[in-house]
């Protein structure tokens, strides 16, 4: 069901700043979520000349994250160059993360409750969070709360030598136990998608981010960091060919078509916006790429529903469409999170789907067609990598720039896919 | 450095702090006479980003494209131990105390940059207990400097030559109240520190070791102190830095300090003292420039 627009001020999107997004392991392994997303902001405080200044909020987060960052982001803005008197908070929405905090900013910022914010993320899957065994927890815990000698060695009596072995992060949804990219192979085999268009998904992200890195597109977005001035997972010499080598490493059988090529890397980096009211910008004399005009969020239940995990954008996309009488042809950029390229392709063929449109979406008609050649044109995650909670805001930052380089009255689709069977989409207009 | 200055002595690699910690204690006896004019140089140095990565996580320094201020005390500092430990050099390296530090750091060095050290020995100077002498170090890129270190040394008991100079070990500083920030310093914070500086001087790796030259307890480093405290100030501080820090009372192993700042002008005053007695340790001044 649609509700009305609220017609008022809207968050301008100002500009963003990243580091280049590292394979894990590689150039960023010593380097911890703070480390980065205080890296990144430091870079979007250089560029827009923050030093010291005080804006309305900082919101941003990780996936991973270890225990001691609780507070991650006040911590990152504390040891930042901002002033001390920004506030901060911390949000979570799986890789829906990085979008969802430039919402939160930007929606405070269209009430009037802030003029200027940050959004951000970070991930590290390098310096990850290892948890002590489950067993070996309990037994602690137990120990920790005796009271006599009596009950400290009955504690200790649980001891065995396999609790040594740390829990170790998984990519894995806790209730169905699946990793994502299993996940998604189930999706891509119910709606047929096949390995070429796949491994044609992801050569042309790779060569559209290498074009987009050598006209200079992202020198005011990527600031280098710790030896990298460019994303470590890209190819600018993929082929159909290299890719056609791989072997599938999600979904079984002779059907298995994805691949580690056509599957996003585990990536370490970081991300921010910084978003403002029209003021606030034209006080500092500050561009206004873009406005962030209206998101939405969705969940499926691939649980128990039927759907598959990464569907839920197909949801989401249709109700805000509808609430701003738009259909899905109304945009000259598409930016569809390639979390697999199996992903991006059974959306896209999904919202083509008479029978998904009236079935799942509850539709007349089917959403239609994109434009592909308007989708993902500077690359996507299969190019850059993915790390986490650093995607919105990549993409956030680059759409922005994109719609402001073609010219006012330019709208953009931003489609992100989350764990948890969940999915945050947002337009942007210049 | 000046025109006047000899030309120094190059050296291809780091020498061994271990070996030099060992022969300057077994040939301490005997040692006089004025400072040796020696300079020890080392061309071209490439910091291993491995190695500015340990030392960031043991001063708590954040891992950015820049070295940490104090880190090229570390680069610079074999050299200087190389000197005092070289059988010229006048006071016995076992037995002297770090009592000042000064870094300036003229811009931020990039991790990458190819470095040029050079350091030296000056000012033999007359102190109420004994003499000093200050250590200094130069670090250039591109053919620019780009950080400059000083740090004095007292000999307890040791005498100067004639007509040497008054020390000059006091830091003016306005003193900060009481601190906010609570440190826990555990008692393998030396054998920490040594790990990631090379600086292996056995007063700061057990208290076995430090009792046998006259300390109750293994200390802590002077700078990993100063380190520490300025890692709690990054973000901050300004690009161009003078960082000058007085080293009072030992901090012994394990205890817990606080670190005081106030700011001042478009610097700071810190203070590092023991949490419970109050007893000074560092005091000192940060200032742009």
């Amino acid at each position: 069901m649609a509700t009305t627009p609220t017609p008022g001020r809207r968050a301008a999107i100002v500009g963003g700043n990243r580091i280049p997004f590292a394979r894990s392991n590689s150039a960023y392994a010593q380097a911890s979520n703070q480390d980065m997303l205080t890296a990144t902001i430091d870079g979007l405080v250089a560029r827009f000349g923050l030093q010291g200044e005080q804006v309305g909020e900082v919101v941003a987060g990780a996936v991973l994250k270890h225990a001691r960052d609780f507070n991650l982001t006040r911590e990152a803005v504390l040891g930042s160059r901002l002033s001390a008197a920004t506030p901060a908070y911390d949000v979570q929405q799986a890789c829906g993360t990085g979008l969802e905090a430039a919402v939160l900013v930007a929606n405070k910022i269209a009430l009037g409750q802030i003029e200027s914010g940050i959004a951000g993320g970070t991930d590290t899957t390098s310096d990850a969070p290892l948890a002590v065994n489950e067993d070996l927890r309990r037994v602690l815990i137990q120990l920790n709360s005796a009271k006599t000698l009596g009950d400290r060695l009955k504690a200790l009596r649980g001891l065995r030598p396999g609790q040594l072995a740390p829990e170790i992060p998984r990519n894995a949804e806790p209730r169905t136990g699946l990793a994502m990219g299993d996940h998604a192979a189930i999706t891509a085999e119910e709606w047929e998608i096949g390995r070429e268009e796949q491994d044609e998904l992801t050569v042309r992200s790779h060569h559209n981010l290498a074009a987009a890195y050598d006209r200079g597109f992202f020198d005011d977005l990527v600031t280098p960091y710790l030896g990298l001035s460019r994303d470590s997972n890209l190819r600018p010499d993929s082929s159909m060919e290299k890719l056609a080598k791989l072997r599938p490493v999600f979904g079984t059988g002779p059907g298995a078509t994805m691949t580690a090529g056509n599957s996003t890397p585990l990536t370490d980096g970081a991300s921010a916006v910084l978003l403002a009211s029209d003021e606030w910008a034209a006080e500092r004399g500050l561009p206004v790429l873009a406005h962030l005009v209206d998101a939405q969020t969705a969940a499926v239940d691939y649980v128990h529903g039927g759907e598959g995990l990464l569907m839920a954008p197909a949801y989401a996309v249709p109700v805000m469409l509808a609430r701003q009488g738009l259909t899905l042809q109304d945009f000259d950029f598409y930016e569809i999170h390639e979390a697999f390229a199996s992903t991006v392709l059974a959306t896209m063929k999904a919202w083509e789907d008479p029978r998904f449109c009236k079935e799942r979406l509850g539709l007349d008609a089917p959403l239609g067609r994109i434009d592909r050649s308007k989708l993902n044109v500077n690359g996507s995650s299969l190019a850059a990598g993915h790390p986490f909670a650093a995607t919105g805001g990549r993409i956030v930052a680059m759409l922005a720039k994109m719609l402001h380089e073609a010219g006012p009255g330019k709208r953009g689709l931003i489609s992100i896919c989350a764990a948890g069977g969940q999915g945050v989409v947002a337009i942007l207009e210049s | 450095m000046t025109e006047s200055s000899p030309e120094p002595t190059v050296l291809d690699a780091p020498p061994s702090m271990a070996a030099l910690f060992a022969k300057a204690a077994l040939t301490s006896r005997g040692r006089g006479g004025d400072l040796p004019g020696t300079r020890l140089a080392r061309r071209g140095v490439s910091v291993d980003p491995a190695d500015v990565a340990d030392y960031a996580r043991v001063c708590r320094f954040p891992l950015t494209d820049a070295l940490p201020v104090t880190f090229p005390h570390v680069l610079t500092f074999p050299l200087q131990v190389a000197l005092m430990a070289d059988g010229s050099f006048p006071l016995a390296l076992p037995g002297l105390v770090h009592v000042r530090n000064r870094v300036e750091q003229l811009r931020p060095i990039g991790r990458g940059e190819a470095l040029d050290l050079e350091v030296w020995a000056e000012r033999f100077a007359r102190h109420r207990s004994g003499a000093t002498v200050d250590l200094c170090a130069s670090v250039s890129a591109g053919g620019a400097e780009v950080w400059r270190g000083r740090s004095t040394y007292l000999a307890r008991g040791a005498r100067p030559p004639e007509g040497a100079p008054d020390a000059d070990v006091e830091v003016e500083v306005s003193e900060p109240g009481p601190g906010a920030i609570t440190w826990r310093v555990p008692d393998d914070a030396g054998r920490r520190y040594a790990k990631v500086s090379g600086d292996v001087n056995p007063i700061h790796l057990s208290g076995l070791t430090a009792k046998a030259f006259g300390f109750k307890r293994a200390i802590a480093h002077g700078m990993w102190v100063k380190a520490r405290a300025l890692a709690a100030l990054s973000g901050r501080l300004p690009d161009a830095v003078t960082v000058d820090v007085g080293f009072r009372k030992p901090l012994f192993l394990p205890s817990t300090v606080t670190l005081a700042t106030a700011p001042r002008g478009s610097g700071w005053d810190v203070a590092v003292r023991n949490a419970d007695a109050g007893t000074e340790h560092l005091i000192g001044t940060v200032r742009s420039g």
